[in-house]
């Protein structure tokens, strides 16, 4: 069996043709280069479906095969074998099954893995780290989102003081600073990871009910004790990274649509969480849970009339959510 | 087998100064033998063992990558071979992701610190650039020889840090002579074994097709504003009504023209390029066609999105054989003549940064 190759030195660009040949297990190299080298110091390279294969030397010459039919018959003589991945990539059926695999890691890992690495990679994080992201935000919006609160100071400083008085559900509650702000965004409460609990104007005057309200900052505590944000960021991270390797050489801008849809869920996911720490909190402080379906009921009024209330936006249904408050045990 | 060598060249003839040498030599094109079909098995293998492995395969992955694309292009009856070692490429990303890690870290726990460490990496980007174009060429080979660049460090603090800032200092105004400055730096100092390419493509040049590029792109957006606005205003006084519906028209117009409007720059400035590139006495000739460029690109974003990711190997084959094919080599003699050049070859930690970075330095 001889296979008809083209041979390069390595020092010069001349190509030489020649015939390869494998007697007792060296390699011949005849024609207008002649030498022998056994095979077990050659290189085969992979097996493309239409890529010439390359015999290398250890000087670094090497051979080019011509003939391609030949050469695969001098492979099977010699006892040549692929490596696994080269023939895992060279079927369809193992194609298509690493796809499957694929597929099936992703939907794991975004179900079950990522929330819970995201939780461990937040809890060995210094709770600093949270605070020094958080910082600057409030500033941020002061300037552009939100204005001095109007309300009676006696008013917010009877509201912090008695939610200062209930005991959070959870043992370690962390540092929190409760701040009213007048907002153009309508009714809304949000936490921040530096542990600032925003409560807007509107949504006092919304709901003007204090037990109502203790519901609303039960839950916001909820999202700063189990530190939802940095979770979050960690969460979005890691998909915008997948997304970036899926989807990278196309667009940045279609690379982001899938993170924003991922993480809708691990927004509901997270707005359980802090919904059942405030049923948790009202039940070990014997607050009544009607007042907490409550301030669902007032809201989902109140974005009856107004479409385009925020603090419904990516959050889980209303209905839903009512009935979970009203239905926990 | 692939002999592209054996083709009749029916591609159209090179400029009318081709250099007469005692023997004519003809025009040899290059030759894209790569599938999108095969490249998918090899794609889905790589990402699921990368994926499995949280990354430490696609080290291995990356070389597996590159051996199929140089291994299916050839000219002149050779393929291109790739040599970088998957360990020194791990290594590389292994730096980069403790590097971007403090980074952020320090971005995290005091402005300050992240301050200087942002400082930090902008002075070290021509560095890793320069060691990125170093490895990837001492890597690449043709007929046995190696490729290599022999840039300075200086040059590459001119052209990938003080050219880029005059070029944003200068509101743009100077983008065009830095990026001339910086495609003469990577092509002028790379070289073919011994032999030294050269570039000669002029700012002028740069200029011409930066404005051509500039002014279409700017010209369609003008038609689209008139058009569109025209419309909105008509429903808005007959109508009376908000015209929401035009308006989302026009974003989206105004999106795919500059999805258009994009292929258009990078075949002006790919074939500037090659044309104006040559390796000892020989030249390049490339020949990309602005419709064909921007039917691929549009076809393939519409492939990726319906096919969710899954159409990316054939897309980027697609892109990848039209850019390859569309380059000719114009031999001025022999090419058996060139020799190997014995120097020290680059590092893998700029190559593994310049990807996690995600640098640009595809040609």
């Amino acid at each position: 069996m001889s296979v008809l190759a083209s041979y390069y030195d390595g020092r010069t660009s001349r190509r030489h043709q020649v015939t390869l040949e494998v007697v007792a297990g060296v390699a011949q190299v005849r024609g207008e280069i002649e030498r022998d080298c056994p095979i077990g110091q050659l290189r085969v390279s992979e097996r493309f479906a239409r890529a010439a294969r390359k015999v290398s030397f250890p000087d670094g010459a090497y051979l080019e095969i011509i003939d391609g039919a030949a050469f695969r018959e001098l492979l099977q003589e010699t006892g040549h074998q692929d490596s696994l991945v080269v023939r895992l990539q060279q079927s369809w059926r193992h194609a298509l099954a690493a796809c499957a695999v694929l597929v099936a890691v992703v939907v794991l890992s975004y179900v079950y893995l990522l929330p819970l690495a995201a939780q461990g990679i937040a809890a060995t994080l210094p709770v600093a780290v949270d605070r020094q992201i958080g910082q600057g935000t409030l500033e941020f919006l002061d300037q552009h989102v939100l204005a001095p609160s109007q309300l009676d100071a006696r008013r917010t400083q009877a509201i912090t003081a008695r939610f200062r008085a209930l005991t959070a559900p959870l043992p370690d509650a962390p540092d929190y600073q409760i701040v009213f702000r007048k907002s153009r965004i309508g009714p809304n409460a949000f936490a921040l990871p530096s542990g600032q609990i925003v409560v807007t104007d509107e949504i006092v005057r919304l709901l003007d009910d204090d037990d109502a309200l203790m519901g609303v900052l039960a839950h916001e505590l909820g999202h700063v004790h189990r530190r939802h944000l940095m979770r979050r960021l960690i969460q979005s991270s890691a998909i915008a990274a997948t997304a970036t390797v899926l989807f990278g050489d196309v667009s940045a801008v279609l690379a982001n649509i899938p993170t924003v849809l991922l993480d809708l869920k691990y927004s509901r996911d997270i707005e359980r969480e802090a919904d059942d720490y405030a049923i948790a909190m009202f039940k070990a402080n014997g607050l009544p849970r009607q007042k907490l379906a409550l301030v669902f009921e007032k809201l989902e009024s109140a974005g009856k009339d107004d479409p385009a209330s925020p603090y419904l936006s990516s959050h889980p249904a209303n209905d839903e959510r009512i009935a979970h408050i009203l239905g926990a045990r | 087998m692939n002999e592209p060598s054996d083709l009749p060249s029916q591609a159209t003839p090179p400029f009318s100064t081709v250099l007469n040498t005692a023997a004519p030599v003809k025009p040899e094109a290059f030759s894209f033998s790569g599938r999108g079909g095969e490249y998918f098995r090899i794609w889905i293998v790589n990402l699921l063992l990368s994926i499995v492995t949280l990354g430490i395969y696609s080290a291995w992955a990356k070389v597996r990558r590159l051996r199929y694309f140089y291994d299916n292009t050839s000219v002149a009856g050779g393929s291109f071979d790739y040599h970088g070692n998957p360990i020194a490429i791990l290594k590389g990303r292994i730096i980069a992701v403790v590097l971007l890690a403090v980074y952020n870290f320090a971005g995290a726990a005091s402005p300050l610190l992240g301050l200087a460490a942002a400082l930090l990496l902008v002075l070290a980007g021509p560095w890793l650039l320069w060691r990125s174009l170093q490895f990837k060429l001492y890597n690449t080979s043709y007929r046995g020889i190696r490729f290599g660049f022999r840039g300075s460090l200086g040059g590459a603090a001119r052209n990938f840090l003080m050219w880029p800032m005059l070029a944003s200092i200068s509101l743009g105004l100077l983008a065009p002579l830095a990026y001339q400055r910086f495609k003469r730096y990577q092509h002028s100092e790379a070289r073919f074994g011994a032999t030294h390419f050269s570039f000669h493509g002029s700012v002028g040049a740069f200029y011409k097709t930066f404005l051509i590029g500039l002014g279409l792109w700017l010209g369609g957006i003008i038609v689209i504003f008139v058009g569109f606005g025209g419309i909105t205003l008509i429903q808005m006084v007959h109508a009376g009504t908000t015209a929401v519906f035009s308006l989302m028209l026009m974003v989206l117009a105004l999106y795919a023209w500059t999805f258009l409007a994009l292929p258009l720059w990078m075949t002006l400035l790919q074939n500037l390029v090659w044309n104006n590139t040559r390796l000892g006495e020989h030249r390049f000739q490339s020949d990309m066609r602005w419709g064909r460029t921007a039917f691929i690109v549009f076809t393939n974003v519409l492939g990726v999105v319906f096919t969710l990711g899954l159409y990316t190997p054939f897309a980027q084959i697609r892109m990848m054989r039209y850019r390859i094919e569309s380059l000719t080599l114009l031999p001025a003699s022999s090419l058996d003549d060139f020799v190997a050049s014995s120097e020290a070859h680059g590092s893998a930690t700029g190559e593994g940064l310049g990807d996690l970075l995600d640098f640009d330095l595809s040609m």
